[in-house]
């Protein structure tokens, strides 16, 4: 219980180092909000009085306490062009959450999958073919796998819608325009984490007590379950966690493309504004939901180790 | 395994990388037509004129693909050149003081809170002008503190063995002990991560270019003619296909061959 408080007091502390950095590099680095919305030729006056407007004026520790205190009670202030960040992320968080959550989900299951076979016939067919084509969806990246994807399924196969349509919601008009999109997230996650549970599984499976179980005559099912998943699931668990993180920086570009309608697209369009307040928001908040998911698989942790210790 | 036989398994999954490294670098040099040069309507089929067909300003899509690739290549093979060096003697330095490793592990937690796509667009944004000097200066960050991780596990065996302590009862200096004791005994490790980590800064720096950041990076590379010829890829698909099969057969072969090089040694 202990060391459980503490892992969740640790990572709090990097949840606000997290924040302690964004707001460095939106404050301290040379750009100014003010001048990149204004443009080149503002005067002297202008910029000093949308400086004023934005509060860039006031001392450092100030301005990172107001941020900061707003970031915590989830209020992220206003961007450049004094739109409220808060209504624009709650326009597209949800859609990028479902986005994410479904590919998530999908990792997790052809993963699970794909390890476990893989794992039980090391030297098979499925082996030889999971081999390169992990190592193929691993290194490439995502804009590269969606393509393939669009060209494939939707102009060769003519399938599946390319870009994706909203209705009046502001969600995906039909289930079947999420099924590309999702694709090319959980495709390069999934070669990953299948490559991962191979491992902790075989690890595993070498352990003492694993022997003793198959030796003791216990049905293949059984020791599979109770004596060599236990064990390889802190690993596999990490893993996933860790995988969230990419899962979300994919999004910008994979939204991008298929012209979905979440927060990533809304942050890649976002790199002629200059719109720093909209990305830091974003960083602070996917930052928060990644250290939900590894305090999820910490947790998963300490219950696979209950007893043991 | 015996040193032939394993240079033979070598040679078949480093070559395409090899090809494609080549055909990137001297490019620009084959290149038939200037990059500004129209060849015919905006996505042009191809044809014997140009053999991948026009782009969307008609521009020879060939041409462009010979030219498009050394600047993420450079750019790549120097993010993986500093990130392995500054984590192979960050982690050196770990295995040494076991403080300084308890650092590199609170960073690297850190570095999994921000992932580096994002780091980089938030970098960008904020500064704009730093180009591609700033694309290679937050790859660098993002990425160390990982690498230096593995570094520090591989090392710390190291430096439990007895000449490591000789040395360090020897009274000699930190940058003795690293560069000439400790990384002379991690050339696998070394090599193996320079690998892995070119295969890494490729892709950010291919996924930066496809956001456009930095947008100093010119406009005839892999990345951006993925996203800037994807509006006709009904009319001309190769003028999205071969940048993106250039991409992934770059990544696909670098790490095949850092992984036979890796097996390949390991089970000599």
């Amino acid at each position: 219980m202990i060391a459980l408080t503490g892992l969740v007091v640790r990572r709090l502390g990097l949840l606000i180092a997290l924040l302690a950095v964004v707001f460095v590099v939106v404050d301290l680095l040379p750009g100014n909000a003010a001048r990149a919305v204004l443009g080149r030729d503002a005067g002297a006056d202008r910029i000093a009085a949308k400086e004023h407007e934005l509060g860039l004026d006031r001392p450092l520790p100030v301005r990172f306490w107001n941020w900061f205190s707003g970031a915590a009670t989830g209020d992220f202030g206003t961007t450049a062009r004094g739109q409220s960040v808060n209504e624009l992320l709650a326009a597209k968080f949800p859609q990028t959450l479902l986005l994410a959550s479904v590919a998530m989900l999908a990792t997790v299951v052809i993963s699970l999958l794909c390890g476990l076979w893989w794992s039980a016939r090391p030297t098979g067919f499925t082996a030889r073919v999971m081999q390169p084509s992990s190592a193929f969806v691993i290194a490439v990246p995502e804009f590269v796998v969606a393509t393939l994807l669009v060209l494939v399924f939707s102009l060769w196969l003519d399938w599946l819608p390319a870009v994706t349509f909203t209705d009046r919601s502001g969600y995906p008009a039909s289930p079947e325009m999420l099924i590309l999109p999702v694709a090319a997230l959980a495709i390069p996650q999934a070669g990953w984490n299948s490559r991962v549970v191979r491992g902790a599984l075989i690890d595993a499976a070498a352990a003492p007590h694993v022997e003793s179980a198959v030796l003791n005559g216990l049905p293949e099912r059984t020791v599979l379950l109770r004596h060599v998943l236990p064990f390889a699931l802190p690993t596999i668990a990490t893993s996933f966690a860790t995988s969230v993180g990419t899962l979300f920086g994919g999004a910008l570009v994979v939204e991008t493309i298929f012209n979905y309608p979440g927060m990533g697209a809304m942050v890649a369009g976002s790199v002629s504004d200059r719109d720093t307040a909209l990305v830091a928001a974003v960083v602070a908040m996917t930052g928060t939901t990644i250290m939900c998911v590894l305090l999820l698989a910490d947790a998963i942790r300490a219950w696979a180790n209950r007893g043991r210790r | 395994m015996t040193t032939s036989t394993t240079s033979r398994r070598l040679w078949p999954t480093v070559l395409p990388a090899a090809a494609v490294v080549t055909v990137a670098i001297v490019g620009p040099a084959l290149a038939p037509h200037a990059v500004d040069h129209a060849v015919g309507i905006t996505f042009e089929k191809p044809n014997s004129a140009a053999w991948l067909g026009g782009d969307r300003l008609g521009q020879d899509v060939t041409s462009q693909l010979l030219r498009g690739g050394w600047g993420l290549l450079l750019l790549g093979a120097i993010i993986a050149l500093l990130v392995t060096a500054f984590a192979a003697i960050l982690g050196s330095i770990a295995a040494l003081h076991p403080r300084t490793g308890a650092w590199i592990e609170r960073t690297a937690d850190l570095g999994m809170l921000l992932p580096p796509v994002l780091a980089i667009l938030l970098f960008m944004l904020s500064w704009p002008e730093s180009g591609a000097v700033g694309l290679v200066v937050v790859s660098v960050i993002a990425g160390t503190p990982y690498s230096a991780r593995v570094f520090a596990a591989a090392a710390t065996g190291v430096a439990a063995s007895g000449f490591i302590e000789a040395a360090q009862a020897r009274g000699e200096r930190l940058s003795y002990l690293i560069f000439r004791e400790l990384l002379p005994n991690l050339r696998e490790t070394l090599l193996t991560q320079l690998g892995l980590r070119f295969v890494e800064a490729m892709y950010l720096v291919s996924t930066a270019a496809f956001l456009q950041l930095p947008t100093t990076l010119g406009d005839a590379n892999w990345a951006v003619m993925v996203r800037e010829n994807a509006s006709g890829i009904l009319l001309n698909p190769a003028a999205v296909l071969a940048p993106s099969v250039a991409i992934g057969l770059l990544a696909v072969s670098v790490n095949s061959a850092v992984a036979a090089f890796g097996r390949g040694r390991s089970s000599v």
